[in-house]
């Protein structure tokens, strides 16, 4: 197991005294490889803080994380005989904003950044810079750029390179797609479902687009008020009956399906997940 | 959500909570000046008795001065020791011969260093700073072993002891009327009352409204900031920045890192906010209605009377004694 | 009667290709239309166009019959009220209250006048209880009402929703719809602007901007049944719609499923 969560809490310190509870009694298990896993919820549920914990950039206030056999605790303090880098750079965690890391001069500097702070030689680095900027489906010749006069798609793939430049064994990315246009996120989600398959790694996504976690998810996690309230198959949290408190939508494929089943008076043999497989049913039916 | 509050607002229902921020801000300046006139130990004392009754009847717990006042202890201390030091008037009511001999420089620097070392695990960091150069004195005048170094004499004269004791006052005075000011005045308040104080210097082309406008939208964003600002070191981090060690060259990089995206953040921020500031009709300059107006009350005016009050007697003594 | 006329519209940002290139189009008093488009078709240019934050390279826009020029950009301005993209960047106020007020205090507003106002709107967007809140104790989808609640009250003619809702969660982008519906049923021209084909829907009118220049403009339902543009857009078609098409592809025709699905294009 790759990341172990075992009665995890986490409140953020207020200076009334009140603090705010975050996270709520967390038991979560991530394996290594092979998972595409979805994380919704509504805005303030604590996914970003749950993800936070994934890499130990914070620590639970009570319970523990334990990422590759490390246990990290409420004391597990920075300056202790823990080493938290070689932690970071296993998980690699993508922020919403690309605005949030980009720094450089040139995309070229960003992207090796972050191996360079691992000890990663710069030659090596370097290499690894020109591999993983193709992986994010820009050409070679943007390592020249500078990261500052690119588009909001652009900055995304160069913010998401400087990650993958670490070679992380797990990519965690908090809501990569949110302010883009359909096109640009299908592209994007894409290319993450390639890192899966490709390079075999485990990718944890935030979303707020339930047809993203209904096309491409193998895992869904639900976060609602601090409590992690579901954790399997995207198919069977759909047909859950508690979903709308969640605050959650139904993917469009879901809606469509459920409208001509119920006027049309019909029950398909199967559930459509693209909408290629709806048409073979209707065809069936009329 | 995190709770961000800036300044040190303490809420609260006493009569200083009910003043207008001008007259507060007007007060504050009076008692300043009147303390200022005041040249005597004696009055000084009257004149903090007076804070201190203010403090009671506007019902501040003494434990938020003291916080308030935490910050300038080390100069306390400084204009404390200078005093003392370099004041040789009046009459001689202690010296000492302080020696450094073989032995006991060694000795000293040792202390020091475990000083140093230990302090930070030590609650009241100030008082064990005083403990040790209180023991390293006491060693000084009293533990001669060993050839001697150099010595030198200690003398402390009655005008330094009561100029140093004098001088600690007044900053006491000055620093606890203005945490008052900030303990009962929300910023927005403040800033308010400051840009009608502020507004009869139109005269020489200061524009207090565009100042105030600048005061408020700073006071809005500066929990913004910060909230980016970490979420940034956290971003920065999973790129293994350790912001808590490095070296110097290492650190330069780390700051580099914090800062470029805060001020590319900040320039985009600052676009879209002219924008959404221009379209909601806001014109630099322009006369503006405002939604908080201040109402001077007869309290204020009892207060302001008081201090006018406070002032004269403090010239009054001043010439006459 | 148009309110807004748009002719010939040119705009770069500095040297770089045109960002809008001869676009001609108008908003009738009352209506609804969305601006669709993909990121970088200029439909937020277009925006800022139109309230004078950006100057045209050419062509020519009227507000209400006034061409809008340096001399009347104020007055234009007090006719159009605009919600951003980003909910935290447009948040002048350091509480709920302050932030309803500013356009109002812009406007010289009376003060009496004000307090009323913040109530009346306050309520209108249910934030009556977070007035004296600061912004960073609400969610982006409170923001986004309380700026509403800032342009109501200003009582202008339009209201232009730049992306509003791009930044939300399902839950608050749905109720800043609702009140998108509220506000044009109470007679205030509404111009959203989107790359949400399902947002834009809900509209009466939808212009489609593709690579700084209009491809299609018309009612929703005939927009919707142009395929061939639609296809050319750049564009996530519909589900609903995608289906439809496969059906009409294979030459399978049902009435009841055509009618199902152009319901659920529609969005009701």
């Amino acid at each position: 197991m790759a990341i172990k969560f075992e009665q995890v809490n986490f409140e953020y310190p207020s200076f009334d005294g009140t603090n705010f509870s975050a996270l709520k009694d967390i038991n979560l298990e991530i394996a290594e490889k092979g998972e595409f896993i979805t994380l919704i919820g509504e805005t303030g549920s604590g996914k970003s803080t749950l993800v936070q914990h994934m890499n130990a950039l914070i620590r639970p206030t009570t319970g523990s994380v334990t990422i590759y056999g490390i246990k990290i605790e409420k004391d597990t303090k920075k300056k202790g005989k823990v080493k938290l880098n070689p932690l970071r750079q296993r998980v690699g965690l993508v922020f919403q904003f690309p605005e949030y890391q980009l720094f450089e001069e040139t995309v070229l500097k960003d992207i090796i950044f972050g191996p360079k702070n691992f000890g990663v030689k710069e030659s090596v680095a370097i290499e690894r810079a020109k591999q993983v900027i193709k992986h994010v489906g820009l050409d070679e010749e943007y390592l020249k750029r500078s990261p500052f006069n690119l588009s909001g798609g652009e900055k995304k793939r160069v913010s998401i390179a400087g990650i993958l430049a670490m070679e992380p064994d797990i990519l965690v990315l908090d809501e990569p797609t949110s302010g883009l246009d359909p096109k640009g996120r299908d592209d994007l989600l894409k290319l993450f479902m390639g890192i899966h398959n490709d390079l075999n790694k485990t990718v944890i996504i935030i979303t707020h687009d339930m047809n993203t976690v209904y096309k491409y998810a193998s895992r869904v996690l639900v976060m609602n008020e601090g409590h992690l309230v579901y954790d399997g198959l995207p198919q069977e949290l759909f047909s859950k009956e508690n979903i709308k408190s969640w605050n959650l939508d139904i993917p469009d494929i879901i809606t469509i399906t459920r409208q001509l089943e119920d006027k049309l008076d019909v029950n398909f043999d199967s559930q459509p997940h693209t909408i290629q497989e709806l048409f073979e049913l209707v065809k069936e039916v009329i | 959500m995190k709770n961000i509050i800036i300044g040190q607002y303490l809420p609260g229902t006493s009569f200083l909570y009910k003043m207008d921020p001008r007259s507060k801000i007007i007060a504050l300046m009076i008692l300043m000046i009147s303390t200022f006139i005041l040249k005597d130990v004696t009055h000084i004392l009257i004149m903090l008795g007076v804070v201190l009754l203010i403090l009671k009847i506007g019902g501040i717990p003494i434990v938020r001065i003291a916080r308030g006042l935490k910050p300038i202890m080390i100069l306390l201390l400084f204009t404390f020791t200078f005093q003392i030091i370099f004041i040789k008037t009046g009459n001689l009511i202690f010296d000492t011969e302080l020696t450094l001999t073989v032995f006991t420089l060694p000795l000293m620097i040792f202390i020091i260093l475990f000083w140093y070392l230990t302090r930070r695990y030590i609650k009241f960091k100030f008082l064990y700073l005083l403990i040790t150069a209180f023991g390293i004195l006491t060693m000084l005048s009293l533990y001669t072993p060993g050839s001697v170094l150099s010595s030198s004499t200690l003398e402390v004269y009655g005008d330094g002891l009561s100029g140093a004791f004098f001088i600690m006052v007044r900053l006491i005075i000055i620093v606890t009327l203005s945490t008052i000011l900030t303990l009962t005045t929300k910023p927005t308040d403040l800033n308010l009352g400051l840009e009608k104080i502020l507004k009869p210097l139109s005269i020489i082309r200061i524009n207090a409204e565009e100042i105030a406008m600048i005061i408020s939208i700073a006071l809005r964003y500066i929990p913004t900031l910060l909230d980016e600002a970490n979420k940034i070191m956290l971003a920065q981090a999973s790129r293994g920045v350790d912001f808590t060690e490095g070296k110097f060259k290492d650190k330069v990089m780390q700051i580099i890192s914090l800062l470029v995206p805060m001020f590319i953040i900040s320039f985009k921020r600052s676009d879209d906010l002219a924008n959404a500031m221009e379209a909601r009709s806001f014109v630099p300059g322009k006369r503006r209605t405002r939604l908080h107006t201040l109402s001077w009350h007869n309290l204020d005016t009892t207060v302001i009377v008081f201090c006018i009050f406070i002032f004269i007697s403090a010239i009054t003594v001043r010439v006459m004694f | 009667m148009n309110i807004i006329e748009i002719k010939d519209l040119s705009f770069s940002y500095q040297d770089e290709v045109d960002a809008l290139s001869n676009v001609t189009l108008s908003v009738k008093k009352g209506e609804w239309v969305s601006v669709l488009g993909h990121n970088g078709s200029g439909k937020s240019t277009l925006s800022k166009l139109i309230i004078g934050l950006l100057k045209a390279d050419s062509g020519e826009i009227k507000v209400d019959g006034v061409i809008l020029n340096e001399e009347s950009v104020h007055d234009i301005r007090r006719k159009i009220g605009i919600v951003f993209q980003n909910p935290d960047n447009q948040f002048v106020g350091v509480t709920v209250e302050d932030d309803i007020a500013f356009g109002m205090e812009n406007l010289c507003f009376e003060q009496s006048d004000i307090v009323d106002k913040i109530k009346e709107y306050a309520e209108k967007v249910s934030m009556s209880e977070y007035l004296k809140k600061e912004p960073h104790a609400l969610s982006g989808g409170q923001k986004q009402r309380v700026a509403i609640a800032g342009i109501l009250a200003m009582k202008t003619d339009i209201i232009i929703f730049d992306e509003a809702t791009s930044m939300l969660d399902p839950k608050g982008r749905e109720s800043i719809m609702n009140y998108i519906k509220e506000i044009n049923k109470a007679g205030v021209t509404v111009i959203t602007i989107t790359h949400d084909m399902k947002e834009a829907v809900l509209s009466d009118r939808i212009i489609i901007l593709k690579e700084g220049r209009v491809i299609a403009c018309g009612d929703t339902n005939d927009i919707l049944n142009d395929k061939e543009t639609l296809n050319s857009s750049n564009l996530e078609l519909l589900l609903p719609l995608k289906l439809q098409y496969l059906l009409d592809e294979a030459n399978l025709s049902n009435d009841k499923v055509k009618d199902i699905l152009w319901q659920l294009s529609l969005n009701k």
